[in-house]
């Protein structure tokens, strides 16, 4: 198994706060790795500055090989790195559908002249027919047509992930996906996402919730006050005294 | 007894898209006969800027779908206008490379300026374009040498002799009107479309897609500039004469508000804006005070009771027309 | 620079200074407090220079009563717009801005209908020159500033001293935090509003005093205040007053020496300038 991210030492601080300090972990090939930690402990900080949108003040990430530190977030989707959001960003307006067709933007954009030589019909019959079986595994084809803003909650979370999907990456970072799903949502999430890790999509999970990280996570990170405070199974980093003595009053699992 | 009634037999987003093309049919076939019919030259002018205007403000449209609301944009206009009107009036070039430059120079004005100025949104926006607007005016009024200040270029030569009266014109800009908001259009349809209505509703959820967000905007400015610098062309070789009063704040606050009197979210918008606003100053000459106060009143009245544009008029007529219920 | 060049210009740059914020006042507030940028905030100087014409000229008031009458006058006609045409419109950024410009083309040629479209001089009350130490001033330039000066001040103890003055710091800083403690914002923005065009109003009577008065002269206003509030910071109070010196001293400077249209270039050459390295203005805070 080859390493395909690698993050060393990254460091950032805004104002008075160091919200991340030498963070270093690295995710491989096919795995499914966890971050973890409690609210404020820089979680959503770690995937903006992997992923571009923020860069660090010190340090460096490494995506296959290639030093991506501080790249917009835009190349790294090219390359292959693709993030969600915690609040769930959809096209509110737009219908499910033209949402994940949006999201492939990477995989499906001709160029200028090219779109304006097809007109209207600009997306080839391969690209359709990639988010069409996209919406059938996620369980989202009925709804093709609704409209983004009313479809409920745990559905939009999953809409999300669609959207993320449709650019084909090789490594998906996650944030928070299941937050304020109920438990049977949950489930799904769960399930889409081991199916996209089995078709050979890397992903990095994000959230404060030990025990959906530790039902879909190989490996977990374990986050305290922006560095890495352990690594390891989900059962020897539960175990893990100083984990559990961060962990100590904070977070509640949702049902 | 079945009635025999065909369009009761199709369903119903067909048979709206059988109305519309009948609808554009009705309007060609009125664009086309238009000189023929009204004998008064008058009328025929008023139609000529309407169509150039259509340009200019199908122009903006590009910026608004991308949600980038500009108040300079007549000063691109002016970069094409003056382009041209200088090239056949001091250096003897004709008509066709001369315009081909008015699309070219304000389009690498853009290309230069557009990685600044689209970092900016929202108000921001709003108050560089508008001084940029401010700047490019005073530009034109005070280097005399180069522009003629503030009297303007005078004797700005037809595009070809033929070209020389209104009625000839007016067929000619309705070509290049049709040839430019027709480009919009397929723009505006295609798959880069898609992507300008992306950016607009959550550039961040694009960005993250993949989208380059600043690049795709530079490109969408670039050419929205280079088709307003061509209006700016056509109409100084109309007029035959143009002056840096003819490009300022006022102007491009003229085709924000077909956007936005129009309708902001479709390319029928700002045609609708300018065919309305163009013509109603023309046809109310006389109280030209008066006239402007309407104006406002009307601007403000749209805004409050009608936010969607006049083009909702014509989406609800639609609606109320027995031809059953439309998609979406 | 000979001192005999100095003391005119730093005058002229203070009492346009004083005007000119006085107008931007009113400007950042309305945009700090109800997030409107007013296109129509220059209409409402013009209209305080009219209601100064009508006041002292036509109705032959004196001086010290036409006045003072300005600022409630153009104050209540704030208040009209107002209720007609922003309120309707609050968190809709784009159709208000739109909308503040139907007014503003309204007004205008409102104003022309009414007055027609002529400049008119306002005749001055005060015709003495005063001289000091060999420089002279004109005597109407100088309570035009020091009654410019005393509303600032007034003003500023308004704004920092009573509680309505907090209530509207505190709405500006913080909306949501503000209805929290039970501010009621809709009141807050009535006050701001009156506040607002009641001080352009005056600028409007002061500047026509000096200048002239016509129905198109609020667009200099629109766009002092436009650059100032840039320059200071759309939203800060004492970014309007550092803007306004700033704007009032340079301008006279670049006057005085390289005429009308390169301080003009300059103040938008400016405007671009700040825009693009620090939006915010030199006090106000980055939006988030």
């Amino acid at each position: 198994m080859s390493e395909l991210l690698q993050v060393q030492g990254i460091s950032k601080r805004f104002g008075a706060l160091q919200a991340i300090e030498l963070l270093s972990f690295s995710l491989n090939e096919g795995e499914i790795v966890g971050l973890i930690g409690p609210n404020g402990a820089g979680k959503t900080t770690a995937i903006n500055l992997i992923s571009g949108v923020m860069r660090p003040d010190r340090g460096r990430v490494f995506f296959g090989a290639e030093d991506v530190t501080g790249m917009s977030p835009h190349v790294l989707v090219n390359r292959g790195l693709v993030r969600t959001f915690q609040a769930t960003t959809v096209y509110q307006d737009q219908t499910v559908r033209e949402n994940v067709l949006r999201g492939a933007y990477a995989k499906a954009y001709p160029g200028l002249a090219k779109s304006l030589w097809r007109g209207p019909q600009g997306i080839s019959r391969h690209d359709e027919a990639v988010i069409d079986d996209l919406l059938a595994q996620l369980g989202l084809a009925e709804m093709a047509q609704l409209t983004a803003r009313n479809l409920p909650y745990g559905h939009q979370k999953v809409l999300g992930l669609a959207i993320a999907l449709a650019a084909q990456p090789r490594l998906m970072m996650l944030d928070e996906p299941a937050a304020g799903l109920a438990h049977d949502e949950v489930v799904h999430i769960e399930s889409f996402i081991r199916r996209a890790n089995a078709s050979g999509i890397s992903v990095l999970v994000v959230d404060h919730n030990m025990r959906f990280i530790s039902t879909l996570c190989q490996r977990v990170v374990v986050l305290h006050h922006g560095s890495e405070l352990a690594t390891g199974t989900p059962q020897e980093v539960t175990r893990d005294q100083r984990v559990i003595e961060a962990y100590l009053g904070t977070s509640h699992e949702p049902a | 007894m079945r009635p025999a009634n065909v369009a009761v037999a199709l369903p119903a987003p067909a048979r709206q898209r059988a109305l519309k093309w009948v609808l554009l049919g009705v309007l060609a076939a009125a664009l086309l006969i238009w000189p023929l019919f009204t004998h008064d030259f008058f009328y025929t002018h008023i139609a000529t800027l309407v169509l150039l205007y259509c340009i200019g403000g199908a122009s903006l449209h590009l910026l608004v779908r991308m949600g980038q609301l500009s108040l300079g944009h007549a000063a691109f206009m002016g970069i094409g206008g003056y382009t041209s009107a200088l090239l056949s009036t001091r250096l003897g070039w004709p008509f066709i490379p001369a315009f081909v430059a008015s699309a070219i120079v304000p389009a690498l004005v853009a290309l230069v300026l557009g990685p600044i100025l689209l970092r900016l949104r929202g108000v921001y926006f709003v108050m560089i374009t508008y001084s940029f607007g401010e700047l490019v005016r005073l530009l034109f009024n005070e280097w005399q040498s180069l522009t003629g200040g503030a009297d303007g270029i005078f004797q700005i030569p037809p595009p070809h002799p033929f070209l020389a009266t209104s009625r000839e014109y007016y067929y000619f800009a309705l070509l290049m009107a049709v040839l430019c908001v027709g480009f919009t259009g397929r723009l505006l349809s295609s798959q880069t479309g898609r992507f300008i209505d992306a950016i607009r509703e959550s550039d961040r959820l694009a960005q993250s897609s993949g989208v380059p967000v600043l690049r795709f905007k530079v490109m969408v400015f670039v050419i929205s500039c280079g088709l307003v610098g061509m209006q700016g062309s056509l109409m100084a070789h109309y007029i035959h004469y143009l002056s840096p009063g003819a490009f300022g704040f006022s102007e491009s606050l003229n085709f924000l508000v077909f956007n936005v009197i129009g309708g902001m979210q479709t390319l029928a918008g700002p045609i609708i804006g300018a065919a309305f606003l163009v013509s109603l100053p023309e046809l109310l000459r006389g109280w030209v005070e008066l006239q402007r106060v309407l104006y406002g009143v009307i601007l403000i009245v749209v805004m409050l009771y009608l936010p969607g544009g006049l083009v909702m008029i014509g989406r609800r007529a639609l609606e109320l027309l027995p031809i059953g219920k439309g998609e979406r | 620079m000979s001192s005999n060049l100095v003391i005119p210009i730093v005058f002229n740059g203070l009492s346009l200074s004083a005007i000119y914020i006085l107008v931007a006042l009113g400007f950042t507030l309305v945009f700090g407090i109800m997030r409107v940028i007013n296109f129509a905030h220059g209409e409402f100087a013009m209209m305080g220079g009219f209601a100064l014409f009508i006041c002292y000229v036509q109705l032959g008031l004196p001086y010290w009563l036409a006045l003072p009458l300005v600022v409630p006058t153009v104050g209540l006609i704030g208040l009209v717009a107002e209720r007609i045409v922003f309120r309707p419109l609050y968190g809709q950024e784009l159709p208000a801005m739109i909308a503040g410009l139907g007014l503003s083309v309204a007004l205008a040629d409102g104003a022309v209908v009414v007055f027609d479209v002529h400049q008119r001089n306002i005749p001055s009350p005060f015709d003495d020159i005063l001289t000091v130490s060999g420089f002279t001033f004109p005597e109407d330039r100088v309570i035009v500033m020091g009654i410019a000066v005393a509303a600032l001040i007034a003003f500023w103890l308004f704004i920092q001293f009573t509680s309505i003055g907090l209530a509207l710091r505190t709405v500006a800083q913080d909306r949501e935090m503000a209805e929290a403690q039970g501010i009621d914002t809709s009141a807050t923005y009535r006050i701001t509003f009156f506040l607002a065009t009641a001080m352009a109003g005056l600028a409007g009577a002061l500047f026509a005093q000096i200048y002239a008065l016509s129905p198109y002269m609020g667009l200099v206003p629109l766009v002092k205040a436009f650059t100032i509030v840039i320059i200071g910071g759309l939203g800060s109070i004492a970014g309007a007053a550092l803007g306004g010196i700033l704007l009032g001293m340079s301008e006279s400077f670049l006057n005085t020496f390289y005429g009308a249209s390169v301080a003009q270039f300059a103040s938008f050459g400016a405007i671009m300038l700040l825009l693009i390295l620090r939006p915010w203005g030199l006090l106000g805070r980055p939006e988030v």
